[in-house]
């Protein structure tokens, strides 16, 4: 094959060689002597140049082959040509003179010292590592590759000191949280921006609130979704100021930096990657959920109770007995009293389980394929690649399928100009269910609502309908989660081009140009379809109901629903920059950098809604209606646009002396359309300054060998950014609106309150921080200590109504981020045979809202004093002789009457607001206390091992209270905590009859007048979360070079991946995983074991 | 270095080039124009207000179907049971006035610098001057005591704002200093309003009718009687049709389309009122199904055997004025200064027109055995009849002799004691929530 390819390409050349002389040879690193795997190994076309005088041989540029396994070699090349050039990154590269002996040539590479070759790709500049003054952490994705992950993102989790990665739920395609040094913001966006290749990518903010409901289920698009994760060489993320201002004002939550793939000088490489692999049914048993014997037991437990009367008639059990007329004789004379027939019918409800993770949850076996082309000489590099990535997720119904293409050349036109092409296109399809407003029938949420003895399809295979899943108790529009999943459909499709075009300049060695231009054009479109017969749209059809003489009628037509939304997203950033690098009397370094970036984007949205839909004509009939007019729920048509313009000037400039002390400046003013906005704000300032020592330079630290490179550094810098919602002046929006019958008339509509004395938000950040390398390179330590405060953060502050407003924004907060971050990476072992190197980072990060203005009318305690996701509890003291939970209050047992200051007639206003807040106490931090990871590898021979997991300690989470004491009822299922209530910390289920001093004060508190719903805030719902994940363990085994000679290929490796099998830390009972302990909306993060190969030519 | 030169040049061109960042962002405006302006004010006619249509669930019009689902809404309304409404009761508006409110200052502050022609911006300044004493005058009548022409009226009412401003106080002034602000405003809107009538279909908006109209009720609502008088003739100088339902009834004469119709802004009722209550005994009680003839127009039997509103939510039943209100502002004013004949004569002339002719000439002589006092009385009861469910009854209750009211609900018995306090509404708990000084 390989053969072939080159066959016809280098045809012409062939047929112009003469007698050709085998060079051949094995090349080795000169520290340790052990073979250098795929080096490259190429003639060099000014060479072949120079020496042949002859244009058209500059073709032979292309002649070149990398090394194999033991690092050997074998080129064919003209007996003209008298050197060849071998490179290999961490290494310097050499060229080698051909002599008369040009076999079993033994090549010493020279490691770079202190990584010299190691630049810091900041997307504006690359800075070489010693120089640098800023605080980032980089990773090659070859290091934490894994099979059967989508997207780089989710690989990211604990590998990167001070980026904190969440899931947000196991579902197929969905993004991960990222906050970098913490969250700096009240009420923005806390997401990093991401970069491709010096592009910022534009998508979709991931919401704060990923847990709740309506989010946890709406399909989207990360910036990264459609990059397939083969074709990214290393990830870099810019941390503290002096990194991320030249960025601006976006760049305020840390910026991630994706430095694509590229071809390597050398010969054509073709890399196929296969992988199989296979995603687990969750365990169901996780969640703790009375099987059918025990809620059998319980219905008839509350049945038996006639002090609990909460939708009593509700399950099976009260249907039974209701139907056969002994709801009564039960109650006063138990079980034994009423008929055999009942008694023969509620404990044939015993024997039916259904199995609910089976019914929602599957195995299911996916395939991830991706294949590249590759190869470059001195003029030109190139790189290709295909992909398929096939998942079908845990939920039945979910699932993602995205094809990719890469395209990447870049060339030298002459000496000094070279241009650069790329091209990443796809299309990432993701399919879900579909969850109505309320979101009860959510899978993960209807299997642990679902009652245990309800069947799906009767004996006849026809659906049962959930007799307990009902709008009201009058109306029960029929629902069945496989009637669900198999007459609705919901799928967002992301076609996806991003574009990037380059020009470098270089007038001389000095001073250089560059020029970029980023395209991104994002089509984006959801379908949610559900047919005629669904749950979904009898629930839509009736809020169409409306009333006619004697009785109801619709105005929605019979039928299905389909609802696109199309998304047309348009972005260019055209970014120039001018580099001027010098040395001057051997000791001064100076470089300097100025540049300007225009960037605008365009979003325009439209939303189409068709009633009636049939799915043979695909045709919908239109409402006619007058009454549809004035419900938005069925309107059919919504398009919205919206464009974005920036300018932005910026200069850095970076003096280094000595090789040992550099101080660095950066400037940059961001402009932006900001309509209606302030015009003193129209251009936000944003710099930073920053510097480095490297102390291993200095003589007096020659004596200490065992230290390779010592570096200090520390940085300042400030950023800015403004509320664009909000302006000094009455803006207006249009609408359209129908005042009388027959006339529609355009509107503007006043937007937010308007406030003129707003002020930007304002962030400063200092950092400071040291890297090391000791014992020969072997023991790297990179520490760093940050300070981040933000003020004026811009919140919404309620204001007396009598202005026409609720809320005004205004500048209301201060928060600040303290924290520091260490990795340590270590070659533990070194030998020929063995090899054992690991890396391990932990991260701290703690904030402190330092001021706040909280509204009088708040009933939870000011955040002041606390951090920015502090949880406050009602701290509870266990229960009393009736059950009822006792609380601390101010040192002692209190009941919960004297707590809540309930007696006779209150309704919620015995407690002030002050009063309410101060029943709170402080219980601990929404955001765990140290993140991190441990990553591990192993090389013995031809194998191997690598382990990665990463950790979550002491985070404060608080989960939904697994029952509600005074709502107790029949027709759902419950965590088996239920049958605990009256015990241990559990409070018992009252009712307003309940016997019990009082009983009837408190349930009429938490029944009606607890308007802050306090019992949500009992800490017995709260725990500190502590994990360690075994995120994965790859075994690969790379075919030995005796194997692969005879097979006629350069490298053939098989690996077996098992994923997210182990969690080691606290229990988290009830939940599928820790990362989404408290979340009963989130699919189970998958468990897979996959294998593949991974084949060179 | 030439180069270098141009770059920088280019630089430099680019930076003071701000039309590069003038994008006018789609669908969003700050209002400029008269045409701007006016789509401004109609964004504020349209923010609909169910006070008028809670009133009605408090008065004696309605009965609740105590087994309606959602009935939680309505029944501690219904039962004057303020203090400990349940939460799920629907609130009285409160924001929405100043809602409104906001709107109209933010035009009348601005109003010299409106670009457009003069005529156009006069009627529309004059309209939110209208628009904003209407906001105030349903907000006193909601949530202040009646007005008494024959007492100070200093207690505190509600807050006045007449100017945009976050930062301020608003404490609660005088239901004088109220009422000052909507006569003031209404002088305002009388000078400056230039269209007679609103076409069918923009007869939301005001127009000089409306304005005439409205200071009629005013001034009906503060007893002062010749100007009353004054304004309702006025008015009708402009338009006095009224619907003779012995030859239309295709239409209730409260809808826009109606030849009565003056202002049709407000809702008056909803789907909720129609399915989740019926008529109270009392008011069908009112009616003589055979000779009335807005029995017919204005009820309708349900399989549940009682009387439903054919008023609903459709916008189409929008009313806030319409002529036969003048003529019943004109009968009653004149029965207060005594012109009993005058006032019947008033009170008959529009009763031909809903009466059948058998039915009218009973009436008729029924009227005329009257005296003055009891034809106060009959005048306000014909009241009841034409304005059932048009959101006036619960303020006639008020403004006259705040009676005592009982119903029952749900098997028990409530009343509204006569003059009881509970004729005021309290503010609701947001709004003094946000405002500590009310």
């Amino acid at each position: 094959m390989k053969r072939l390819i080159y066959l016809l390409i280098f045809m012409p050349l062939a047929l112009m060689a003469q007698d050709q002389v085998l060079v051949s040879g094995t090349v080795v690193g000169d520290k340790d002597g052990m073979p250098v795997v795929g080096a490259s190994v190429y003639v060099s076309s000014s060479m072949i140049g120079n020496q042949t005088d002859e244009k058209g041989i500059l073709q032979g540029a292309m002649l070149g082959t990398t090394t194999d396994f033991d690092g050997n070699f074998e080129l064919r090349v003209d007996p003209n040509i008298k050197s060849l050039v071998i490179s290999y990154m961490g290494f310097e590269s050499k060229t080698i003179q051909l002599g008369n002996n040009t076999q079993n040539l033994k090549i010493n590479l020279k490691e770079s010292s202190e990584n010299l070759d190691e630049v810091i790709i900041t997307g504006y500049q690359k800075i070489e590592k010693r120089k640098a003054t800023s605080s980032y952490a980089k990773i090659d994705v070859s290091e934490i590759e894994q099979a059967g992950v989508a997207t780089v993102d989710q690989m990211l989790t604990g590998q990167l000191p001070g980026v904190m990665v969440q899931p947000t739920t196991g579902a197929p395609g969905a993004p991960s949280k990222i906050s970098i040094r913490g969250i700096a913001t009240l009420n923005g966006s806390s997401d990093p921006l991401w970069v491709l290749d010096g592009i910022p990518l534009q998508g979709d903010d991931i919401p704060e609130d990923f847990r709740d409901k309506d989010n946890i289920d709406n399909l989207q698009s990360s910036p990264i979704a459609g990059l397939n994760p083969g074709d990214i060489e290393s990830i870099t993320v810019l941390k503290d100021a002096s990194a991320t201002s030249i960025y601006g004002a976006r760049a305020a939550n840390g910026v991630i930096v994706i430095t694509s793939k590229k071809g390597k000088k050398g010969a054509m490489r073709i890399n196929t990657n296969a992988n199989v692999f296979v995603t687990q049914r969750p365990d169901f048993s996780k969640l703790n959920l009375m099987d059918s014997s025990q809620k059998v037991d319980f219905e008839l437990y509350l049945a038996g109770r006639s002090d609990l009367t909460y939708q009593h008639n509700r399950g099976a059990v009260a249907r039974i007995l209701n139907n056969y007329n002994q709801y009564d004789i039960f109650q006063d004379n138990g079980f034994d009293a009423i008929s055999s027939a009942a008694q023969n019918a509620i404990n044939e409800l015993r024997n039916v389980n259904t199995n609910w993770g089976k019914e929602l949850y599957q195995m299911a076996v996916n395939q991830q394929y991706t294949l590249s082309i590759s190869g470059g000489s001195e003029n030109n590099d190139y790189y290709f690649s295909a992909g398929l990535f096939d998942e079908q997720g845990t939920t039945i119904g979910t699932g993602q399928k995205r094809f990719n293409i890469t395209l990447k050349d870049n060339f030298s036109i002459t000496d000094k100009l070279k241009v650069g092409v790329a091209l990443f296109g796809s299309q990432n399809r993701t399919s879900s269910y579909i969850t109505g407003a309320d979101a009860y029938t959510n899978p993960a949420y209807y299997a642990r609502h679902a009652n245990p003895y309800l069947q799906l399809t009767d004996a006849n295979g026809n659906y049962v309908y959930d007799p307990d899943l009902v709008e009201r108790s009058d109306l029960n529009l029929n629902y069945n989660v496989l009637e669900e999943r198999r007459n609705t459909d919901h799928e967002y499709k992301a076609n996806s081009l991003k574009s990037i075009f380059n020009i470098d300049y270089d007038f001389n060695d000095d001073l250089k140009f560059s020029t970029q231009l980023g395209l991104q054009l994002d089509f984006n479109s959801t379908e949610k379809f559900s047919d005629r017969n669904s749950y979904y749209t009898r629930k839509y059809r009736q809020r169409s109901q409306y009333s006619v003489t004697g009785g109801y009628d619709y105005f929605m037509p019979e039928g299905g629903i389909i609802q696109n939304w199309n998304a047309d997203v348009f972005q260019y950033n055209w970014k120039t920059t001018a580099n001027y690098n010098t040395i001057f009397n051997k000791r001064h370094e100076l470089d300097l950098m100025l540049g300007t970036e225009f960037r605008q984007n365009k979003n325009t949205e439209i939303h189409t809604k068709g009633f009636g839909f049939n799915s043979n004509t695909l045709t919908t009939i239109p409402i006619t209606n007058e009454l549809a007019l004035e419900n938005s729920l069925f309107d059919t048509y919504k398009k919205t646009y919206n464009e974005n313009v920036f300018a932005s000037f910026y200069g850095t400039a970076s003096y280094t002396l000595d090789r040992k002390y550099t101080v660095f400046g950066s400037l940059r003013y961001d402009g932006s359309n900001l309509f209606g906005v302030n015009p003193k704000y129209r251009y936000l300032p944003i710099w930073s300054f920053a510097g480095s020592w490297n102390l291993d330079k200095e003589d007096f630290m020659a004596n200490i060998p065992a230290i390779d490179v010592f570096k200090l550094r520390a940085s300042y810098g400030v950023q800015g950014n403004i509320d664009k919602s909000t302006s000094p002046f009455v803006v207006g929006i249009y609408d359209n609106v129908s005042i009388l019958p027959g006339t529609n008339e355009e509107v503007i509509r006043a937007t937010n309150a308007p406030n003129p004395n707003l002020r930007w938000e304002k962030t400063t950040s200092s950092n400071i921080g040291f890297d090391m390398s000791l014992f020969n390179n072997r023991v790297f330590l990179t520490g760093d200590y940050y300070s981040r405060k933000s003020t004026d953060l811009i919140g919404l502050r309620s204001i007396p109504l009598e202005n026409g407003y609720n809320f005004i924004s205004t500048n209301w907060a201060t928060v600040s981020n303290k924290g520091y971050e260490l990795s340590i990476n270590t070659t533990n072992i070194n030998t020929p045979n063995f090899r054992w190197t690991s890396g391990l980072n932990i991260s701290h990060n703690k904030s402190v809202v330092e001021d706040i203005e909280i509204p009088e009318n708040n009933l939870k305690p000011s955040l002041k004093g606390y951090s920015v996701n502090a949880i406050f509890a009602l701290k509870t003291a266990g229960l009393d002789s009736n059950g009822l939970p006792l609380f601390w209050q101010n040192g002692r047992k209190v009941t919960a009457v004297e707590f809540y200051n309930l007696e006779e007639g209150v309704d919620g206003s015995q407690l002030s607001r002050e009063d309410h807040r101060n029943l709170y106490t402080y219980a601990g931090d929404g955001m765990p206390k140290f993140t991190g990871g441990f990553r591990n590898t192993f090389a013995y021979k031809q194998f191997d091992l690598r382990v990665l997991t990463n950790f979550n300690i002491k985070q404060t989470v608080r989960a939904e209270p697994t029952y509600n004491p005074t709502q107790a009822q029949p027709g759902s299922n419950y965590n088996t905590d239920i049958l605990k209530a009256g015990t241990g910390k559990y409070p018992a289920l009252i009712g307003a009859n309940s016997p019990g001093f009082n009983t009837n004060l408190l349930y009429s508190w938490y029944n009606t007048y607890d308007a802050g719903n306090t019992y949500r805030d009992l800490d017995i719902w709260l725990k500190d979360i502590s994990y360690i994940r075994i995120s994965s363990i790859r075994l690969s085994y790379a075919l030995p070079k005796k194997q692969l000679e005879r097979l006629r290929i350069s490298g053939l490796n098989f690996n077996l991946e098992a994923r997210n099998m182990f969690v080691i830390g606290t229990d988290y009972d009830g939940y599928f995983d820790p990362e989404t302990y408290g979340s009963l909306y989130a699919q189970p993060i998958p468990k897979i074991i996959s294998a593949g190969f991974n084949l060179s030519l | 270095m030439k180069k270098l030169l141009y770059f920088f040049t280019l630089i430099i061109g680019l930076t003071s080039c701000n039309d590069y960042l003038e994008v006018e962002p789609v669908g969003q405006v700050i209002p400029k124009t008269v045409e701007d302006y006016r789509s401004f004010l109609t964004s504020a006619y349209s923010i609909t207000n169910i006070g008028k249509i809670l009133t009605s669930y408090r008065g004696d019009e309605l009965r609740l179907n105590t087994n309606a689902s959602g009935i939680e809404q309505y029944e501690d309304i219904f039962i004057w049971n303020d203090r400990n409404a349940s939460p799920l009761t629907r609130a009285f508006p409160y924001a929405s006035f100043y809602s409104i409110i906001f709107y109209c200052n933010h035009i009348i502050e601005n109003q010299n610098n409106i670009e457009g022609d003069q005529n156009s911006i006069d009627q529309l300044v004059g309209e939110a001057y209208a628009l904003r004493a209407m906001q105030y005058f349903e907000l006193v009548n909601l949530y202040a005591k009646p007005y008494d022409n024959n007492a100070t009226n200093d207690e505190p009412a509600v807050p006045i704002v007449t100017v945009y401003d976050a930062e301020k106080a608003y404490p609660k002034k005088s239901l004088e200093e109220v009422y000052s602000q909507i006569l003031s405003d209404l002088e305002e809107a009388q000078a400056l309003v230039n269209v007679n009538q609103q076409d069918e279909g923009l007869n939301y908006r005001f127009s000089k009718i409306a304005v005439l109209a409205f200071q009629a009720r005013v001034a009906l609502y503060q007893q002062n009687w010749e100007e009353a008088i004054a304004f309702s003739e006025e008015a009708l100088s402009i338009r006095s049709d009224i619907q003779n339902l012995n030859d239309n009834a295709s239409i209730m004469p409260s809808e826009y389309n109606s030849v009565e119709s003056i202002l049709a802004l407000e809702n008056v009722a909803d789907l909720d009122l129609v399915t989740k209550s019926s008529i109270s005994d009392d008011l069908i009680a009112a009616y003589d199904p055979e000779s009335d003839l807005r029995f017919a127009l204005y009820y309708e039997q349900y399989n549940d055997g009682r009387y439903h509103s054919k008023k609903s939510a459709q916008n189409k039943f929008k009313v806030s004025y319409r002529t036969s209100e003048l003529y019943f502002i004109i009968a009653e004013s004149l029965a207060h200064l005594n012109q009993t004949d005058s006032a019947k004569e008033t009170l008959l002339d529009f009763a031909e027109n809903r009466y059948t002719p058998s039915g009218f000439s009973a009436y008729q002589d029924f009227v005329n055995t009257l005296d003055n006092e009891s034809l106060l009385t009959e005048i306000l009861k014909e009241r009841r009849r034409e304005f059932a469910i048009e959101g006036h009854r619960w303020n006639d209750l008020r403004r006259t002799t705040q009676p005592e009211i009982t119903k029952t609900y749900n098997g028990n018995s409530y009343t509204l004691e006569e003059g009881d306090e509970r004729y005021t509404l309290l503010l609701p708990n947001d709004a003094i929530i946000n405002n500590p000084d009310l």
